[in-house]
């Protein structure tokens, strides 16, 4: 069989496996199996059989990775592989329309009843010349909807003329010059004209610079300068990143690693695509930089799949650093080595949280770790301390050593410091971007002054602060926070939606996050259960499964809403989707409990009366058992399937749907 | 304090204190304390994943007071800062000043909500499955479950009666993917052939098509399954469980000895399962011993003593056949007569057949050695239960089987006249079915008619490992209890009683009458046996014999592996 693997296959194999330690080769298993479906087009009994030969490993091992992940497939997609994002934004901009058209345009039958068994099959075209999938957000909410064909992102697309991202190029969306409210330090260069991603660009205009100086400076320096600006960590939790990095002891003796999360994903997000896709070696500086603070000579890179061109670019970079000694032994004769290596994901949500990516990394199902005792800066990648990174906290490390933790400090609000880059999506005039001083601008600031207000005719009714699985927040609501006075005393203020400060205390006050910064925006057309069906699918979609309550809640959730929307709504069900949520929430392995319990929870109370409205029927009696005891023995005597290998929901058929 | 022993932990469980040595899990600290905490993925000889949530409790720390110390509450213990969020206590050890709390409403409400949640997409088809009456999924929701359900949609479907292997079935839907199975084949079985595929709701255990779940522990995983997902496909549908009887005894298929349960109704038996105990099997035993009971209901089971009338066997009554068989024996001198003994025996047994040895003054006597291949697991090479028992007492002074030559040379030359076959087949040894029927005297104990002893003068039928009392010594030395689970089958007899009628036949009274007469007599002249008693042995058996005394080494360092994997595994998964 080995025969069939060509040279060339095996070359770019044997190298993904030496970005690996020789004793963790598993760690390869996601790069080979993107290798090799870029090849052969799927992934079949043999493919799964050789790799894990490869790799020193079980069939089992592999085989559970390819049903894991979404991207890897089974079975052939089309020549030309459609994706259209189903989650929130893009489907309040009308992508089951774009589905709709383009399966019409390729001729394709969807199985629509199995799409909403919450696993969604690729449907080919009679021709095979296309195939077509529902995906899970794709990081482009401000530009939704959002296709991606084949590796080209298709943006804006045009829900009535969707066949047209089939014959033309994806084009570039005409980027706004900054707002004045804007304090952009990351985003300096992104939309600036005449800006390329190649080094030389980057170091005209003072690249890695910042590096050099970095070098300078001890390690302990350079801790303390991130501990003084006060950085809270971008991805979601905003835990302080100076205190996650003291975690790592000084005299630590086992390898130290840095991974850089990639994996932006949270629906609602789309800043670290922009980094990546225009400014890489801002966030190859930040990672070189933190390397060297924590003593870590490896960092991984860890980008979501669903990013191709992202990690392309990001691997030309990686080179370009290199050859300048940026990266690589011996960085600029200081002494340290370090060595940055992409690997990509391949479209699991749960890789966002760290400990499930630090698993994804070692070549396993991104099932999270119990934390105790599974600490990242104790025991993470390989056992060995580990620190997890946003791409946006990497790049703002840079900055700090620019410009110095103190002056750092001095951005945004007290314990609320620096800029964040806000997304803002959904019913909005001007969806797209901000970076702003955090809590230095409004909820009201950023709706109606940066995104543009909400479209015309239409009136604010909810807001999802940070991403969807923040607690959605009514445009009616009065929110009592605790503000801080010159003199240290503390004032209650009541205040509205519009007058929320956009930063980590205050939404947390008002009983939401900040978390990712992704701002999704309803009006007052919008049906708050659709829109909570919406999420929950992404969610049942989503759940790695490890865990019960997340496991099995997520799912019910979904379906309550589901029937809900579909006329089926009993008058329990609010109450039964309330009481699920509580039953997730805070008792599941990683935060995806809340993540997926928050929006549910928020829905529900915040907008009963429209809960209530599609939940009129009484409770169905309970049906009488389909079967005997005796015809349930004989069906069961007869094995049906030699193995659990197809779950079966694709071939079952119409009654084999959930 | 000596440094081997762990410091004490004050730990507070449900408002009273208690101590543990450092190391100890939170969830057996409460077990210790006299707390179940329902759980289904925790199981103490694998790693924990945690995963199940069934275990949530609520835990605190002591409240730090300056200079971290501990503040002291006014009854001297430290005030416990309870942490907001229920927390699991598979994954944890104690800590100092640590505080559990496993009866409140909060981790009432987290039970109830892993139950419901782990209910909802379960077939519920209990009527039918194997597992209902010793599933936990039933067991706790009686504990903490809620009486209805509240789940108005379609339930998950997934792969039904998927042979995993050729002794493993599946049914997925009713799996709760707590993991014990793939965990088992991965740390414990070496075999890391279970796994889970798709995601979420969805998720599906499952091997792959290339390689089965056969490997010779599957079936602890059906023991390990907390739910009716795995099952036995031998025992699948055989028997409701709360009809069996489970009678304490040991394996006797290798030197092992792994300690089991015995499920039977009605003199049948249906299932075997291991018994815990950390000095043989830890919680596990191999599929090779725990079906090896088939036979005790095998249509060649002898059934009647018979006599031979010269042409063929005849039916006959016991008194007759022991009267027959002694008579025979006593016809020739101690030189011309073999004893081909078992390490199938038991001890008392084998006490006896000395004891008929020493009254004919018989010295050809052995017994079978029994070889297979072995694994570092649990199988042992050896696959005699008895051959340490054996060599003890019948007083072996060679290597077993060593006289084995000897007594077949004697036999084909005419030098041997009467053999006494107990529990053996000759002809696996070399000697022909021809020369057997020219013995004069073949007296034959066996449970199944072969194409040895149907030449018998003398055919006594005996009983199986299940059917009988007694006790074996194991490949390490540990002596260990047989019970009898069932009868034995029409007019056979227990073992023991046969050799003491034939005996009482060859010597006359012997003043034993039960097997705790027996052995008393043989722990008053086997000084290794000295002070012991059928009943001091036990359940888990007592260490008699040094391992460099037995008669070869056991090829497996078995249960101390298995000690030696847990220690070195990871506080977690």
């Amino acid at each position: 069989m080995d025969s069939r693997v060509p040279a060339e296959l095996e070359r770019k194999i044997d190298e993904a496996i030496g970005h690996y330690p020789p004793d963790q080769k598993r760690s390869a298993a996601l790069p080979l199996l993107h290798l090799w479906q870029e090849h052969f087009g799927l992934i079949n009994d043999d493919a799964v059989t050789w790799i894990a030969a490869k790799l020193g490993l079980q069939p089992i091992n592999i085989f559970e990775l390819v049903t894991f992940y979404p991207m890897l497939r089974e079975k052939r997609a089309g020549k030309t592989h459609i994706r259209v994002c189903r989650t929130l934004s893009c489907a309040m901009a009308g992508s089951y329309q774009v589905m709709e058209n383009l399966c019409a345009a390729t001729g394709i039958q969807r199985k629509t009843d199995l799409a909403a068994a919450g696993h969604t099959p690729i449907s080919v075209s009679p021709d095979r010349n296309y195939s077509i999938e529902f995906v899970e957000c794709l990081a482009s909410c401000g530009t939704a909807p959002v296709c991606m064909v084949n590796d080209d992102l298709h943006e804006n697309v045009q829900p009535d003329n969707a066949r047209s991202i089939l014959s033309q190029p994806a084009d570039k969306p005409v980027v706004p010059s900054p707002h004045p409210l804007e304090q952009r330090i990351i985003f300096k260069n992104i939309g600036r004209s005449n800006w390329k991603t190649d080094i030389k660009t980057y170091l005209d205009d003072g690249g890695y610079d910042d590096l050099r100086k970095a070098l300078q400076m001890s390690r302990a320096e350079i801790i303390n300068e991130v501990k003084t600006s006060g950085l809270r960590g971008r991805g979601g939790a905003g835990f302080p990143c100076g205190v996650k990095w003291s975690f790592i002891k000084p005299d630590e003796k086992k390898p130290v690693y840095l991974i850089c999360n990639a994996d932006e994903s949270e629906p609602g997000t789309f800043k670290d695509r922009y980094i990546i896709h225009e400014d890489p070696h801002q966030l190859l500086e930040g990672i070189a930089i933190s390397c060297f603070a924590l003593n870590a000579r490896t960092a991984y890179l860890y980008i979501r799949g669903e990013f191709p061109e992202g990690a392309k670019i990001l691997e030309r970079a990686i080179e370009e650093a290199r050859e300048h000694k940026f990266l690589g032994k011996n960085i600029l004769g200081s002494g340290f080595d370090v060595e940055v290596h992409i690997h990509r994901g391949a479209g699991a949500y749960i890789c966002g949280e760290e400990t499930g990516l630090i698993e994804s990394l070692e070549g396993k199902r991104a099932y999270p770790r119990i934390k105790p005792p599974y600490f990242p800066a104790v025991l993470g990648l390989y056992m060995c301390p580990t620190i997890v990174n946003n791409v946006e906290t990497l790049c703002a490390v840079k900055h700090i050593i620019a410009m110095g933790g103190a002056k750092y400090a001095q951005f945004g609000r007290p314990n609320n410091t620096g800029t964040r880059i806000v997304c803002v999506s959904g019913d909005v005039e001007r969806p797209g971007y901000f970076e702003i001083e955090v809590g230095k601008v409004t909820m009201g600031q950023l709706i109606y002054e940066m995104a543009g207000g909400v479209k015309w005719g239409r009136r604010l009714k909810a807001v999802i602060p940070g991403g969807s699985s923040a607690k959605v927040l009514r445009a009616d609501e009065r929110f009592k926070l605790k503000q801080k006075q010159p003199d240290g005393s503390t004032i209650d203020v009541e205040m509205s939606i519009y007058d929320l400060p956009m930063d980590f205390d205050s939404l947390a006050a008002a009983g939401s996050m900040a978390g990712s910064g992704g701002v999704i925006v309803l009006d007052d057309s919008r049906n708050m259960v659709w829109v909570l069906n919406n999420i929950n699918e992404f969610y049942a979609h989503e759940s790695c499964g490890q865990c019960t309550p997340c496991r099995e809640g997520s799912l019910w959730m979904k379906k309550i809403t589901e029937r809900m929307l579909n006329g089926g709504g009993v008058t329990e069900d609010p109450r039964t989707l309330k009481t699920i949520g509580d039953n997730i929430a805070g008792r599941t392995i990683c935060a995806f409990g809340e993540a997926c319990a928050w929006p549910t929870q928020s829905f529900v109370e915040k907008f009963p009366e429209e809960f209530a409205a599609h939940a009129r029927k009484s409770i169905p009696p309970p049906l009488p058992p389909e079967d005997t005891p005796r015809e349930l023995i004989e069906r069961e005597q007869i094995p049906t399937s030699p193995l659990a290998h197809d779950p079966g929901w694709e071939e079952a058929g119409a009654d084999a749907v959930i | 304090m000596p440094e081997s022993t762990p410091p004490l932990f004050d730990v507070q469980i449900d408002g009273v204190w208690h101590q543990f040595p450092k190391g100890t899990r939170v969830i057996e600290a409460c077990a210790q304390a006299g707390v179940y905490v329902p759980r289904y993925c925790y199981h103490k000889k694998l790693s924990s994943p945690g995963n199940c949530r069934m275990c949530l409790i609520e835990m605190g720390m002591p409240r730090m007071g300056p200079e971290r110390k501990p503040e002291l509450g006014a009854d001297g213990k430290p005030i416990i800062n309870w942490m907001p969020r229920p927390q699991i206590c598979c994954a944890q050890d104690v800590a100092e000043g640590m505080g559990v709390r496993t009866n409140s409403p909060m981790v009432e409400e987290c039970r109830k909500g892993v139950m419901e949640f782990l209910l909802i997409n379960h077939p519920l088809d209990c009527p039918i499955c194997d597992q209902a009456g010793e599933c936990e999924l039933q067991e706790f929701s009686v504990e903490y479950g809620a009486g209805g359900s509240r789940f108005l949609e379609n339930k998950v479907k997934k792969p039904k009666a998927v042979q995993l292997g050729p002794r493993v079935t599946l049914d997925d839907e009713r799996c709760i993917l707590c993991s014990r199975c793939v965990r088992f084949c991965n740390e414990i079985a070496k075999d890391d052939v279970l796994g889970f595929t798709d995601r979420g709701s969805h998720t599906v255990l499952t091997a792959h098509p290339g390689k089965r779940l056969e490997n010779n522990y599957s079936l602890n995983t059906v023991d390990l399954c907390p739910v009716g997902a795995l099952t036995s496909t031998d025992f699948r549908f055989k028997m409701r469980v709360w009809f069996l009887k489970e009678t304490k005894s040991i394996c006797t298929s290798c030197a092992t000895g792994c300690n089991t349960l015995i499920g039977t109704r009605e003199d049948i038996v249906y299932r075997q399962t291991p018994r815990e105990n950390d000095h043989v099997n830890s919680c596990w035993m191999c599929d090779y011993g725990r079906l090896n009971f088939k036979y005790l209901e095998a249509e060649n089971r002898i059934l009647e003593p018979q006599i031979s009338n010269g042409k063929e066997l005849v039916p006959s009554d016991w008194k007759s056949a022991i009267a027959h068989a002694a008579l025979q024996l006593r016809q020739f001198s101690a030189e011309n007569i073999a004893i081909i003994a078992s390490g199938r025996m038991t001890n008392e047994e084998l006490w006896l057949t000395r004891k008929v040895a020493d009254v004919l003054g018989v010295r050809y006597i052995d017994i079978v050695p029994r070889f297979g291949e072995g694994d570092d697991i649990l199988l042992c090479e050896d696959r005699n239960p008895n051959a340490t028992g054996a060599q003890l007492i019948l007083g072996l002074d060679s290597e077993p089987g060593a006289k084995l030559p000897a007594i077949v040379r004697g036999v084909k030359s005419g030098a041997i006249r009467a053999l006494l076959v107990l529990g053996e087949n000759p002809i696996t040894l070399g000697i022909s079915g021809e020369q057997l029927t020219s013995m004069p005297a073949l007296v034959a104990m066996d449970i199944l008619s072969n194409a040895a002893n149907e030449h018998a003068t003398v055919l006594l039928p005996a009983s199986g490992f299940a059917e009988k009392r007694g006790s074996m010594i194991n490949g390490e030395g540990r002596l260990q209890r047989l019970n009898r689970a069932v009868r034995p089958p029409g007019n056979a007899r227990d073992d023991w009683e046969i050799l003491r009628d034939l005996l009482q036949a060859l010597g006359g009274s012997n003043g034993i009458y039960t097997i705790e007469d027996v052995f008393r007599q043989m722990s008053a002249e086997i000084p290794k046996l000295a002070g012991l008693t059928l009943s001091k042995i036990g359940d888990l058996g007592v260490d008699v014999t040094k391992v460099d005394e037995s008669p070869r080494p056991p090829i497996d360092p078995e249960a101390k592996d298995i000690e030696k994997a847990e220690e070195s595994r990871p506080a977690g998964r």
